[in-house]
């Protein structure tokens, strides 16, 4: 019998050694072509991630003063209700949602950036992944370091444990080298192929870079990077303004940068949640009816400005074929809500942004979100260009998107010919809140350009502390001391 | 295979034959009554009979053979042929309790020579509770054990407990049926059980090595006894009802209007709102049914067992079920005087269908809506969906088969050795199925386009082991060794799709095609949704080395050594073996001289253990970092193209969790082992434990991605006893059993050098809040949230007090816990312990003439329940009924916050912890047997007939459904999420014996 044993146990050395079934090892990937393609592929998955949004609920709007948290009264009130008023602290719900996600593409964008280099195959094409990641990595370092400040810096896909904060002269010294490789090695738009469209384009490094530049002041290099995007030619407003966030301006000649997805109603099967957050909420079921335009956003329009019903969905409005109904439930959230004086301070509505044609949820799960649409380009430029002493120029721009918007009623929306820089400002600011209201710009727009306190004072902003988010108490927890908080939180 | 043929041909020796004559002879008990059907046999040889019916018996036998006379509950006597032609034998009665056989893993031993803390339950026992699942049955019945139902759906797995939790991942036991090492017995019939033994303390568990750090049940299913002599027939049938023990407490439509009505004036009229009770609507009694057909027996070199046995659930809430299909074929051939093959072998097909999760949605539904429009259709039912329309749309069901089997090899080598060689089978194949025709009753409560799910899972695996036993006796000592090595391997694999767009509703169309799975517009997969892999649990391999010396002096003294060393697949080459000591000792200080002078005293034994044993219940990928595979969505039209990168980065450097076990024992038998007691005391430290600790997120893993360290440490410390009073007055036999079991559970250790959590978090709710947390001093699972203290009465109050920036007058003031002026996160701390702090079992039996009758009585006190089912509330639901207390202005209430939909007063806090002590009558049952002499009339030997109830009634403050409430998750623990309600059970059944 022991015999017998001997002879099995030699027979099987290899019994106890199971490898993983299904499942590659990380040391056995990216090692080919098709292996940098797939990683390639994987980070552009990373901006289709609900928490990509702001950690998934459009905090960004929230905190502005274009929108308040909408959904049903109660629905999140302790959570995302707190971004409204800024009573949010470092255990702030999303906090740790968003920087993860971010953290995540940044991580599988390092795996390319570091891996595929040493694949052998195509040049051009091996340079491409990589502007393509880089573009996308540069992407998730200027959210992070609008929202916190100095983050950070990883470059490496299995970085060390523990990590300080880098300066935010750093991150965006990072972003822009990230962001000038992608502009030297990627395509422009018309290059792409059809089944390519959607992957990052030398036009939107440009704009993004046109961005970046506008956050750190640089008017120089913002106006120089806004103005190579517009002459360019490979872009031109959608005729309606309904189009540069709707399904018909999908890979549209507005479109810079977009999120694709499928009308499936999960992440895994290519869906996107960002727009079924915010879709009408009751009848039609939509989604969950986050991101309610304020009054104050709603009273902001100029007399006429077709952008507001472009803007606000109001019940009783028909969309492609479908009546909005909303939630009939007055006890989940009333249709008008007074206050003691018997003011108005809040109206059932939804963004009209994130609407697409359908009755149901998954065909809400199939919106392109707009990262960077040309619209905002123009207003990039126009604002740099004010604020380099071009105030001509910049008026052309503004203008463009005014005369957009107008849709061909000359009765309204007359061009601006303001000069005086100091006012053109405010003008193109105003422009900025109108034309891109909900889609995550506001509140950003507020704080670099110095409105915030007194645009948002009133809702509970306090300077020196809300021009940047709290780093999640959780991530400063387990850093164990290497993380420090952001002030005043 | 093969090697196992050989080896098993190698052992076949054929011994000579010796001359023979006749031996007759007369069995009698100790008042000359005749004993008939007791066993004789003559030593090491296959030749044996039985006793008539006056006791008599004829047999062939040598001058110098012995012979051997048993008969079960009478003391076995061996006496030497020595010439003789006539023996007569008076069989005494013996004590059973001492001289009792308990299964321990590897082998068997007498009650008196044991060590180890192992607690045995007979079949009597096993068929009294009407369950699926013989694990129930031990529910009050073993001392260290807690067995919770975690719903009251048909099928649904208890979950097992064994001195306390000792880990944070999976603290179930292991199961050893007849030799085959399994996870779970639901595929068992309890009628074919003969009996179970608990493993509880480190030297009755340390020889499963690895896996005996949660406890080990050894399950021994039924045999023909060598006694029956001819077959054996019998029958047991049983029908039983279930109802709904208890409903919730909550408000009538007009009781809900008045309390909308103090938040919002909505209703003009209270008293003309509907009424509609929707627990009403969803429970219904429910039927179960089980037949049960065994012969069992013995022939001269053959044992045999038998048995086919069916049982039938209802559920009390509609498109519940179970049925399943029970075959026990269990054989034992002597081949040869030396060799015995014996196979034991279950087959179990079943069929589950299971509910949606309407007993949550009834319990929120507001009770203001009707539930059918007048049309008859569903009526929409806000927030919540209609409960009946889920139930009507609902098809869910499993179905598959599970075969365990063990084929054994026993060689007599020598005279002392035995070796045996044995390869078990553990084979699954299950399918879930699940269809959602296209409806639509609100625009919340819809589906679009039929929709149909199937998974199949397979699960194989092999254990063979071959152990060497030697045993002997040298005048006052005895030794008994046994040591062995086994090899197991496990595979599986799980293979899903969905598919939408089925063409018909109907069952016969349930089955895929590809227009169900791809958009034909787009050619993507964007209907349906494959999936396939191996369960990361159930895909391992093992090697093991056993060893166990067990040494008895003059039946005195007795010692036991074990030692086990593993080797397995989950674990890094470097850390891939553990080895698993125990030592124990125990002085039967009875069997002293200086005893006999204490002669009331008829057992007393003292005991003790020490012992290593492991857990290795982990994912057999943790210790690889893997990547992962997703879909990217490019092009125009949009289109999926796949993707892979990097997944989680996993732990190489993961080895086996640890527990170290001390065990003290005393067993004491008096007045004759009328009352007997026995008492326990272990200290169990688990270290090493595996547990998911965080990461910081900037290495880019993902939100909340944790990584598997051996990071943790529990203790668990308790005691146990067992005390027993057995007595006859007149010709009423009566037993009272107490059990008692403490639990002290304390976590040592979470987190630490490797880094990152001091805490870990559990018990989520719908909302994402955490409402359990593990520190160290506190109890696994440990409920974690706000402490309340009272209600603001007015905005006075309110600003004398921290509190949330949202808080009004009518809000619970909430308890700065922290004493920092203000009221956040941190001041969440310990509100309770889901662990109970004693667990009782009361047994009560009693017999006269025909009748038997018995009493179990079981209870749990000192945990704490969170009723999570009342917490999360963004929307308008009903409220419990103490919510018509609400405070509704100064003074109005203390207890009771301002009525609201949600907000503040629904946050985690002390307001939804309840204690969940309890005592329940588990069950009472009345049998008769009828008069045998009426029964053989009809040629049946015995007609039992018996009615029965089990959760008769429950004492509990608890407002839920029932305080029983269980969660495989050690950090879900305690938590009423809403779950299927637990029934009382009604049985009239019948058993016959041919």
């Amino acid at each position: 019998m022991l015999f017998c044993m001997f002879i099995l146990i030699a027979g099987c050395t290899d019994f106890l050694q199971i490898d993983p079934q299904g499942d590659l090892t990380q040391a056995s990937f990216p090692t080919s072509s098709s292996d940098a393609l797939q990683a390639t592929n994987a980070v552009y998955a990373a901006v289709r991630n609900w928490y990509y949004n702001s950690g998934g609920y459009p905090i960004l709007d929230i905190m502005s003063d274009d929108a308040y948290k909408g959904s049903n009264t109660n629905d999140q009130l302790t959570t995302v209700g707190a971004y409204d008023n800024f009573t949010f602290n470092s255990t702030g719900d999303g906090l740790d949602r968003w920087w993860a996600t971010l953290y995540q593409g940044i991580r599988w964008a390092n795996v390319v950036i570091e891996k595929v280099p040493v694949i052998p195959m195509d040049t051009t094409l091996r340079n491409r992944y990589v502007g393509e990641v880089r573009f996308l990595r540069g992407l998730f370092y200027f959210d992070l370091v609008r929202a916190w400040g100095g983050v950070p810096e990883v470059t490496a896909s299995i970085p060390p444990l523990h990590l300080g904060r880098a300066t935010s002269d750093e991150i965006y010294s990072l972003i822009v080298s990230d962001l000038q490789y992608a502009e030297t090695h990627l395509t422009t738009k018309s290059e792409l192929i059809s089944s390519d469209m959607g992957r990052a384009t030398s036009g939107a490094a440009e704009a993004l870079l046109a961005k970046v530049y506008l956050f750190q002041k640089d008017f120089v290099n913002a106006e120089l990077y806004a103005l190579k995007v517009i002459q360019s030619n490979e872009y031109s407003l959608e005729p309606r303004f309904i189009d540069a966030n709707g399904v018909n301006g999908n890979n549209g000649v507005e479109s810079i940068f977009e999120v694709g997805a499928l009308g499936v109603e999960d992440y895994e099967g290519g869906g996107a949640q960002y727009a079924n957050t915010q879709g009408v909420r009751g009848s039609p079921n939509r989604g969950w009816g986050f991101n309610r335009p304020s009054i104050d956003l709603r009273k902001s329009f100029e007399p006429g400005d077709p952008r507001l019903k472009g803007t606000i969905i109001d019940l009783g409005d028909t969309l492609d074929g479908v009546l909005i109904i909303g939630d009939p439930d007055p006890a989940n959230d009333p249709v008008i809500k007074l206050n003691k004086n018997g003011d108005t301070i809040n109206i059932q509505c939804y963004n009209r942004k994130v609407w697409t044609p359908g009755n149901d949820t998954p065909t809400q799960w199939s919106h392109h979100r707009r990262l960077i649409r040309y619209a905002d380009v123009l207003l990039m430029a126009a604002e740099a260009m004010n604020e380099n002493g071009k105030p001509a120029d910049a008026l052309t721009y503004l203008n463009q998107v005014r005369k957009r918007a107008r849709g061909g009623n000359i009765s309204v929306l007359p061009d601006v010919t303001i000069t005086d820089k100091n006012l053109l400002r405010d003008k193109i600011l105003l422009e900025r809140r109108h034309e891109l209201a909900l889609e995550g710009e506001r509140f950003w727009d507020l704080v670099r350009t110095g409105n915030a306190a007194t645009v948002l004072g009133p809702l509970g902003f306090i300077p020196g502390k809300h021009e940047v988010l709290p780093i999640h108490q959780s991530e400063i927890d387990i850093s164990q001391g290497s993380l420090t908080q952001n002030p005043n939180y | 295979m093969k090697k196992l043929f050989l080896f098993f041909i190698s052992q076949v020796i054929l011994l000579p034959l010796f001359s023979q004559q006749q031996v007759n002879g007369k069995i009698t008990d100790e008042k000359n009554i005749p004993v008939a059907g007791a066993s004789v046999q003559v030593k090491n040889t296959l030749r044996g009979t039985f006793s008539d019916i006056d006791g008599g018996f004829v047999i062939v036998a040598s001058s110098n053979d012995t012979l051997v006379l048993s008969m079960l509950g009478m003391a076995t006597q061996k006496i030497p042929v020595a010439g003789q032609t006539v023996i007569n034998v008076k069989l005494l009665e013996e004590s059973k309790e001492l001289n009792e056989v308990v299964v321990i893993g590897y082998g068997t031993v007498r009650k008196s020579d044991l060590t180890g803390s192992v607690a045995s339950v007979k079949s009597v026992d096993l068929t009294k509770i009407t369950s699926l699942n013989p694990e129930q049955a031990l529910q009050g019945k073993v001392t260290g054990v807690q067995v919770t139902s975690t719903s009251g759906a048909p099928g649904a797995l208890p979950t097992l407990r064994i001195r306390g939790v000792g880990t944070f991942g999976n603290s179930s036991p292991i199961f050893v049926v007849d030799g085959v090492i399994l996870d779970d017995i639901s595929f068992l019939n309890s009628e074919d059980i003969a009996s179970m033994e608990i493993l509880k303390d480190a030297s009755a568990t340390a020889i499963y090595g690895s896996r005996g750090a949660n406890g080990v049940i050894l399950v021994t299913t039924k045999t023909g006894q060598k006694g029956e002599g001819k077959a054996v027939f019998s029958y047991s049938g049983e029908y039983s009802v279930q109802i709904l023990a208890k409903k919730i407490d909550l408000l009538t439509g007009p009781e809900y209007a008045t309390v909308v009505n103090e938040i919002t004036p909505t209703y003009n009229n209270v008293n003309l709102v509907p009424n509609t009770d929707w627990q009403s609507l969803i429970f219904h009694p429910a039927s179960i049914q089980s037949h049960q057909l065994s012969a069992s027996g013995a022939t001269q070199n053959n044992q045999y067992y038998l048995s086919m046995g069916y049982f039938k659930q209802e559920g009390i809430v509609d498109r519940s079920s179970y049925e399943r299909v029970t075959f026990q074929l269990n054989n034992t051939y002597s081949l040869t005087k030396n060799i015995k093959v014996s196979n034991f072998m279950t087959i179990t097909p079943y069929k589950q269908q299971n509910a949606p999760d309407v007993t949550y949605s009834a319990y929120r539904a507001r009770p203001d809506l009707l539930p059918y429009n007048q049309d008859g259709s569903y009526a929409q039912v806000f927030n919540v969906g209609n409960p009946l329309a889920d139930l009507a749309y609902s098809n869910n069901y499993n179905k598959g088969v599970r075969g365990v089997g063990n084929l054994f090899t026993e060689a007599t080598i020598l005279k002392n050795f035995k070796a045996k060689t044995s390869i078990g089978l553990d084979a699954a194949y299950n399918q879930a199925i699940s269809f959602a025709p296209a409806y639509f009753v609100s625009p919340q409560q819809q589906n679009l386009l039929n929709t149909l799910t199937k998974g199949n899972s397979d699960n194989i695996t092999w254990l063979w082991e071959n152990t060497l036993s030697y045993n002997k006796q040298f005048g006052v000592h005895s030794i008994d060794i046994v040591s062995g090595y086994t090899m197991q391997k496990a595979t599986s694999e799980d293979f899903s799709m969905t598919g939408k767009n089925i063409i018909r509703t109907s069952p016969d169309f349930w089955y895929f095609n590809p227009n169900y799975i791809y958009d034909p517009t787009n050619g993507v997969n964007t209907l349906g949704n494959i999936s396939n892999g191996v369960d990361p649990n159930q895909n391992y391999s093992m090697i093991s080395y056993l060893f166990r010396a067990n040494y008895t002096y003059n039946s005195k003294y007795i010692l036991t050594a074990t030692f086990r060393r593993d080797g397995s697949s989950k674990f890094s080459p470097g850390n891939r073996y553990g080895n698993f000591p125990s030592f124990a000792a125990g002085w039967n200080v009875s069997k002293e001289h200086f005893m006999e002078n204490l002669p009331f005293i008829s057992n007393l034994k003292v005991r003790g253990s020490w012992g290593i044993i492991g857990n290795d219940k982990i994912a057999y990928t943790n210790q690889y970092s893997l990547t992962q595979t997703m879909i990217t969505v490019l092009g125009n039209p949009p289109t999926a193209n796949s993707a892979v990168t990097y997944s989680v980065s996993g732990n190489p450097n993961l080895k086996w969790e640890s527990t170290t076990q001390s065990d003290a024992g005393l067993e004491i038998g008096l007045f004759k082992n009328k009352l007997t007691g026995e008492f326990d005391y272990y200290n169990r430290v688990t270290s090493n434990i595996l547990i998911p600790l965080s990461t910081p997120d900037y290495l880019g893993n993902g939100q909340g991605a944790k990584v598997e360290f051996n990071a943790a440490s529990v203790k668990n410390t308790g005691f146990e006893s067992k005390i027993t009073w057995k007595d006859k007055i007149g010709q009423v036999g009566y037993s009272i059993t107490v059990l008692g079991s403490t639990i002290k559970n304390t976590v040592l250790k979470v987190g630490g050098s490797s880094g990152i959590d001091s805490v870990l978090y559990g018990g989520y709710l719908a909302n994402g809040l955490p409402v359990t947390q593990s520190r160290v001093g506190l109890p696994i699972g440990a409920f974690y949230g706000y402490k309340t203290n009272g209600i603001f009465q007015s905005v006075a109050d309110l600003n004398a007090y921290p509190h949330l920036s949202t808080a009004v007058p009518g809000d619970l003031r909430i308890v700065d816990v922290n004493n920092d002026g203000k009221i956040d996160g941190n001041d969440r701390t310990y509100i309770g312990s889901p662990i109970p702090k004693f667990i009782l079992g009361l047994n009560l039996e009693a017999d006269y003439k025909g009748f038997d009758f018995s009493v179990d009585i079981q209870g749990v006190y000192g945990n704490k329940i969170f009723n999570a089912k009342e917490v999360v509330r963004p929307d308008p639901y009903n409220w419990e009924k103490h919510v018509l207390g609400a405070w509704t202005g100064p003074g109005t209430s203390n207890t009771e916050p301002i009525a609201s939909y949600g907000g503040n007063n629904y946050l985690p806090s002390d307001k939804f912890i309840q204690d969940g002590s309890f005592t329940r009558l588990r069950n009472v049952t009345l049998g008769y047997t009828l008069p045998s002499g009426l029964t053989r009339k009809i040629a049946v030997s015995q007609i039992r007939i018996y009615i029965k109830g089990s959760n008769i009634y429950t004492l509990t403050k608890f407002t839920g459904y029932t305080p029983e409430i269980g969660s495989s998750d050690v950090l879900s623990n305690g938590i009423d999420y809403g779950t299927y309600p637990i029934t009382s059970v009604y049985s009239f059944g019948i058993n016959l014996t041919f």
